[in-house]
């Protein structure tokens, strides 16, 4: 299955670097996304687009996971030769991530 | 015990202010904030300033004088904006002027300074503090580009100071989002804000900094931009602003108005609660660094959510400070092609671009081509379709964009492809008007300098 069918999430920007913050549908949910939403399998994931680490918080108190990725906005909003210039649509591609339980 | 509600009626330059209009008519909250900054906002304002010295705030407050200033004068309710921009006190001319214009008299206007960091920014480097920036670590003098502006994010206090003396509007330079809010508090409670602070004191800031962050982005907070309540069964062209009654311990009930689209859940709160957080356990800000891993968030009833459990550590010892730099220019213009062959007209378009452009004395740094419909938002990461379906698509748009250093490149290059439309693969719909020629590429410098070196100023304009 993928990431959408147990997990929301929105994303945003700080200058180069993005949040990707996941959340658990129902809180049993939680689980499978600490196990298996790993920053390795997110960097690997997004490939290119970012280019610097990923830190994970886990976030127990809202079910949610909270991916910090650097190097991750093409230098920034203001220089960005994306479309995205704010990876608002970073939480769209992890969505779509493959989850295998 | 007292409560007090305050209303994010704004999240960004630009944002409607249709909810925090009906928010007023209603008497819905005591307070409006609006946060006009964000990260990138003082470097377009910095563009209208060079253009015009008595611009450099956000225009928008000249439709809000006419439209929300005076009907939330006339129901009581406080208004508190940082949409001062880099010219809060041009901007409370220009809406003292409007207001006067309506009859509009006792209007109070608080105008903060002391964001502007600029005329120092030598001394500071002077002072052997070296601006390093907060992603690359290397120092300011590295530096190679024109220095546009350079303010630093300040905190709550000259918000409550404002307020304390009266002010029915505040405009603020760069006062750091959430601080918005939690200046309101300080204010309304008369909450403790500095050095030496108890954890009581010190959990009520930051009680008061989540209640900012939950609000400054708007309909975000009220079930906008949600993947959480996708397919999102509620009116989204009249969506509800969030309204938070902050009790005088820090406790929070958040709702919207009855009769707007938009909803307020956990689940909603939830996701603006992450938004653009890095670690939840250190949210900096310049007044308390607040963790949120222990907030407990609660629907209590229809639209109404309890949130509290928000911890406070004390301020930090440096404030951040960001520098916009003048980086050159950007052009784009935008190409489609439709069925048959369009994937691969898209690609035979592309080549013969970078053929021509090789023969020309193009001044750039970068450049790309992007695929609209395949790849233009996820760029490599996008899966690319099959190649039976890459040969039936209906249409797909190429998407050029460059990166130069001069003020002539952009022009020169997006020209040169135009003749494609008679010698290029067949069907190329050119769009006139779509693109962007030599527009000016801002970037920010983000850094941090000592507190001592910020001083703010409230000052009073009265209509």
């Amino acid at each position: 299955m993928k990431l959408i069918d147990i997990a929301s999430a929105r994303s945003g920007d700080k200058n180069n670097v993005c949040n990707i913050g996941v959340m658990a549908r129902k809180p049993e949910h939680y689980a499978i996304l600490k196990e298996k939403v790993t920053a390795e399998k997110v960097k690997a994931h997004f490939g290119e687009l970012i280019k610097g680490k990923i830190e994970r918080y886990e976030w127990d108190a809202i079910e949610s996971l909270n991916f910090v990725c650097y190097q991750a906005l093409d230098g920034g909003a203001s220089r960005s030769l994306r479309m995205d210039t704010l990876g608002k649509n970073f939480a769209s591609h992890l969505l779509r991530m493959e989850i295998e339980i | 015990m007292k409560t007090v509600k305050i209303a994010g009626g704004q999240g960004f330059y630009g944002d409607s202010p249709n909810a925090a209009v009906q928010i007023a008519k209603a008497k819905g909250a005591d307070y409006i904030v609006h946060d006009a900054l964000a990260e990138l906002t003082l470097s377009i304002l910095q563009k209208d300033k060079l253009q015009d010295a008595s611009l450099g705030y956000a225009r928008d407050i000249e439709l809000l004088a006419t439209s929300l200033y005076p009907l939330a004068y006339a129901n009581g309710i406080k208004i508190v904006s940082n949409s001062g921009g880099l010219n809060p006190v041009g901007a409370a001319k220009k809406v003292a002027a409007i207001l006067a214009g309506q009859g509009i008299k006792g209007y109070r206007i608080a105008v903060v300074t002391g964001d502007d960091m600029l005329p120092q920014l030598k001394s500071i480097q002077d002072a052997g503090i070296l601006l390093e920036n907060l992603d690359s670590g290397k120092p300011f003098s590295e530096n190679k580009y024109e220095v546009l502006q350079s303010n630093v994010y300040t905190g709550a206090k000259s918000i409550a100071d404002a307020l304390a003396q009266g002010a029915n509007l505040v405009l603020a330079g760069r006062v750091a989002d959430p601080c918005l809010t939690l200046g309101v508090l300080v204010h309304h409670f008369g909450w403790k804000i500095g050095e030496g602070l108890s954890q009581q004191d010190l959990d009520r800031l930051a009680s008061g900094i989540a209640v900012g962050h939950l609000l400054e982005c708007g309909g975000q907070a009220s079930g906008g931009n949600s993947y959480a309540e996708w397919p999102m069964n509620y009116s989204l062209s009249n969506l509800a602003y969030p309204i938070a009654e902050v009790a005088e311990d820090g406790s929070v009930v958040f709702s919207i108005l009855e009769g707007q689209g938009g909803k307020m859940s956990r689940n909603t709160l939830r996701e603006q609660l992450i938004y653009e957080i890095h670690d939840p356990a250190n949210y900096i800000t310049p007044d308390v660094i607040v963790d949120l891993t222990r907030v407990k968030i609660e629907d209590i009833g229809p639209n109404r959510v309890r949130f509290a459990g928000a911890k406070g550590k004390s301020r930090p010892g440096k404030l951040k400070l960001t520098i916009g730099l003048m980086e050159g220019y950007m052009s784009e213009q935008f190409f489609f092609f439709s069925w048959p062959y369009a994937y691969e007209k898209t690609q035979r378009f592309i080549e013969t671009a970078k053929e021509i452009w090789s023969k020309l004395p193009l001044n750039m740094e970068r450049f790309e081509f992007q695929l609209v419909g395949l790849n233009g938002i996820h760029g490599a990461a996008a899966p690319m379709p099959p190649k039976e379906i890459l040969d039936e698509l209906n249409e797909i748009g190429v998407r050029v964009v460059i990166k130069h250093n001069d003020n002539r490149t952009g022009k020169m290059a997006l020209q040169s492809l135009f003749c494609l439309g008679l010698n290029g693969p067949p069907g190329l719909i050119g769009m006139p008007g779509w693109g962007k020629q030599d527009k000016v590429v801002l970037s920010l410098w983000p850094s941090l300098i000592p507190r001592n070196w910020v001083e703010e100023k409230t000052e009073m304009v009265e209509v």
